[in-house]
């Protein structure tokens, strides 16, 4: 132990060919991730052998990108449906734990309740749901929308929905409320870990209120070590409102490692991950971070122009217009800083360079752990556990064993009454 | 094949399918397991998975696994048997049962099927913020609309759309995928669905719980249709419409659900005789045995099954990889 704050958490972040948007391209990817489940066991099975605490898989309910052009020359089109996927890596693994996000906006609580809670059956104790309230008008022309629902509406509905999914959890039913009506109790037993993880990530006012109420884990995106620190105090500092201790929430802010025995090694590998983005999808993908979709009409060696507040993702948008503003970046610098690591924190170097760096994060309290983002699968996800996890280790920052089997043992969190 | 026609088998395994008797055992994993390896061992074509909604006061026996979860489970540890697990269109958007199901198929590669039952139940409804629930005719009208959604989305992708060209900078061929752009009366659903095209060209579509308005449905859409002993009647019919619908009538299969009685262990002949004679008189493509005990699954792999092999009704072992493939429907196509 260091430092007197114990050991980092770590999640694996396993998407389709990797997070780096063109991760796909690299002679190493694995281009047919998704389409291959063996693929995703084999990943799952690296994590867990690392003695990661989770896996986790992102989702929205429709492709990313409108654009069929734009969208043709990424592979994020097409992927397994989480809940499958995870179900079925379930009964491949023994100790990790599995993830999964699913929208409030797009499903009904007794489902998701009833769906997570099978999952956590089948894993004995190792499931979590990562709830986000989905931002993108895509997912929304699926479900009948006519339009995205206000910021504001969709965390009221989401407080709803959270709120019954746990009491769901806990064994009640019988709820009339403003979006959900729900009679019943579930028609399965109680979680073998009492209850699945609670998972969030919207960083937003709301959000935060939101996860300080209900999170078990908190994931978030912080480029800085002020950033990270500003969030996880502000977030940490909610808790006692609602009766919580900061231990009883896990702040794992995203990182997206680029590791190699030498820095020179690294520097090139990342390099030549960038050469491979396309103008066109680089700009495209930073359009829908910052929910407007015209980027492309401005001068891409020109600034980010001036953006009107969106309904979408807030907290994301300050984020990238921060860092534009901070470092004097063009549109088509900006769009390839954030097409590599979406906007999170991009740590390229040796196995040492890159476990100082996280400790530095994780003892100066600005995180509880990391959550993973590969450029590229399945060589980055091997390369960080080969590596670096076995630096973390000696250095007493990371488990050389599961200690307990559910994910909740993992992650340090207590059961739910 | 003595006819030339074989008989389809499936069984159909409650989540609670219990060791030897009704218990307060709740089962696990391991064991739906090994039942459905058993199922695969005797070259079955299919298990159908059940998903309950709760019963009023209680259910004396809890299940542990919602089923198309489970299914996902399963295809992990099989490799030829087809799954089907049941999936309410009240507890889900069409979308998102499109895509569980899609995915279900790629990772079973191409044995995958979804039981679409047409029978709506009021305690559901209470569950997914409807406590009004729906009447009979609004419910026939929205799963029509809901089940060619489903079919639209899972042909979004044509089966060759996907190059993986790394060099060329082409993930997929834009032509090659298709929007559904549906607006309807109780869905708009614009599509495309965020999963591939499925081995098998789309999951098995398993109708059941039919009423006589919903015979249409079920000839125009569903590539099996599960009738009770009562309904049975109705095969000739579905077939006909199935032909007025532009449709092979070889194409849509029909197989009556059998309840498994003492009978079935103590004269499996009999049992046998019994489910030949209809086989051979009705429209009748096969079976649907509920084996609600483990001891039953046994008694009609071990019993009955031998009795029909050897009548040449039933083929031996699997001779193809995908579900569509077992039930002589591979190369079907819908309207």
């Amino acid at each position: 132990m260091s430092a007197g704050r114990g050991q980092m958490k770590l999640g694996a972040f396993l998407w389709a060919t990797g997070h780096h948007i063109a991760a796909w391209r690299h002679p190493q990817a694995h281009v047919t991730a998704g389409i291959d489940i063996d693929h995703y066991i084999q990943l799952a099975r690296t994590a867990e052998a690392a003695k990661f605490d989770m896996i986790f898989c992102e989702d929205a309910a429709g492709v990313r990108e409108a654009n069929v052009d734009i969208a043709s020359q990424t592979s994020r089109s097409i992927g397994f449906e989480p809940i499958s996927l995870l179900a079925a890596l379930a009964v491949q693994t023994e100790r990790i734990g599995l993830v999964s996000t699913a929208s409030t906006s797009y499903n009904e609580p007794y489902g998701l309740a009833r769906t997570f809670l099978s999952l956590d059956h089948l894993s004995g104790g190792r499931a979590g749901w990562n709830l986000v309230t989905s931002a993108s008008q895509i997912e929304a022309a699926n479900f009948g929308s006519t339009g995205l629902r206000p910021h504001a509406d969709r965390y009221g509905r989401a407080r709803e929905f959270a709120a019954v999914v746990a009491g769901l959890w806990r064994g009640q039913g019988g709820h009339e409320g403003r979006s959900f009506s729900v009679r019943d109790p579930l028609d399965l037993p109680r979680s073998p870990q009492g209850a699945p993880v609670m998972v969030q990530a919207g960083a937003s006012d709301e959000g935060r209120d939101l996860a300080a109420r209900t999170a078990d884990v908190v994931f978030t995106a912080a480029q800085t070590f002020e950033e990270a620190k500003a969030f996880y105090d502000d977030l940490k500092g909610r808790l006692a409102a609602y009766g919580r201790k900061p231990d009883d929430l896990k702040i794992m802010p995203g990182v997206a490692p680029v590791v190699a025995a030498s820095e020179a090694e690294a520097r090139a590998k990342h390099d030549e991950l960038q050469e491979l983005i396309p103008d066109d999808v680089g700009v495209a993908l930073l359009s829908s971070y910052l929910s407007i979709s015209d980027l492309s009409r401005y001068p891409i060696d020109g600034p980010l122009p001036q953006l009107p507040a969106s309904e979408g993702m807030q907290s994301r948008q300050a984020l990238v217009i921060e860092q534009s503003r901070r470092d004097n970046l063009s549109i088509r610098q900006l769009a390839r800083h954030f097409a590599g690591a979406r906007g999170h924190w991009r740590v390229v170097g040796t196995p040492a360079q890159i476990a100082d760096q996280l400790a530095a994060r994780f003892e100066g309290g600005a995180a509880d752990g990391f959550n993973l983002m590969p450029s590229y699968f399945p060589g980055e996800l091997d390369a960080f556990a080969t590596l670096v996890v076995p630096e973390l280790q000696r250095r007493g920052l990371f488990r050389t064993d599961y200690d307990g089997s559910t994910l909740r043992d993992h992650l340090g969190l207590k059961r739910p009454a | 094949m003595a006819s030339g026609a074989t008989m389809h088998l499936a069984v159909s395994l409650a989540p609670e399918t219990a060791p030897s008797s009704p218990s307060d055992v709740v089962p696990d994993f391991s064991l739906l397991t090994r039942s459905v390896q058993k199922a695969e061992a005797a070259g079955l074509d299919m298990v159908l998975l059940a998903d309950s909604a709760p019963v009023a006061g209680g259910p004396n026996r809890q299940m542990r696994f919602e089923a198309t979860t489970l299914l996902a489970a399963l295809a992990t540890v099989t490799s030829r048997i087809g799954l089907i697990a049941a999936a309410s269109m009240v507890a889900h958007q069409p979308y998102n049962l499109a895509r569980r199901f899609a995915s279900l198929d790629i990772i079973s590669h191409g044995r995958a099927g979804w039981n679409a039952s047409m029978m709506p139940d009021p305690r559901e409804a209470a569950n997914f913020s409807r406590p009004e629930g729906f009447s009979g005719d609004a419910f026939r009208l929205r799963a029509e609309e809901f089940v060619g959604i489903v079919q639209g989305l899972w042909k979004g992708w044509d089966a060759d759309a996907l190059l993986f060209d790394k060099s060329g900078g082409r993930f997929f061929d834009p032509e090659k995928m298709h929007l559904l752009d549906h607006r309807g009366e109780y869905f708009s659903v614009r599509g495309p669905l965020n999963v591939a095209r499925s081995p098998q060209d789309t999951p098995v579509l398993v109708m059941s719980g039919l009423s006589e308005p919903d015979m249409d449905i079920a000839a125009r859409t569903a590539d099996v249709v599960l009738l009770d002993q009562r309904s049975i009647d109705w095969a000739d019919d579905l077939k006909r419409r199935a032909l007025a619908f532009g449709r092979r009538p070889e194409g849509l299969k029909v197989l009556m659900n059998v309840v498994t009685d003492g009978e079935m262990a103590a004269m499996p002949d009999m049992f046998a005789d019994r489910l030949e004679e209809c086989f051979r008189s009705k429209a009748c493509d096969g079976f649907n045995i509920a084996v609600p005990l483990t001891s039953a699954l046994d008694d009609f792999i071990g019993l009955v099954l031998p009795e029909l092999r050897r009548r040449g009704l039933v083929r031996s072992g699997y001779s193809a990889a995908t579900l569509r493939a077992h039930l002589g429907l591979a190369g079907e196509d819908r309207q």
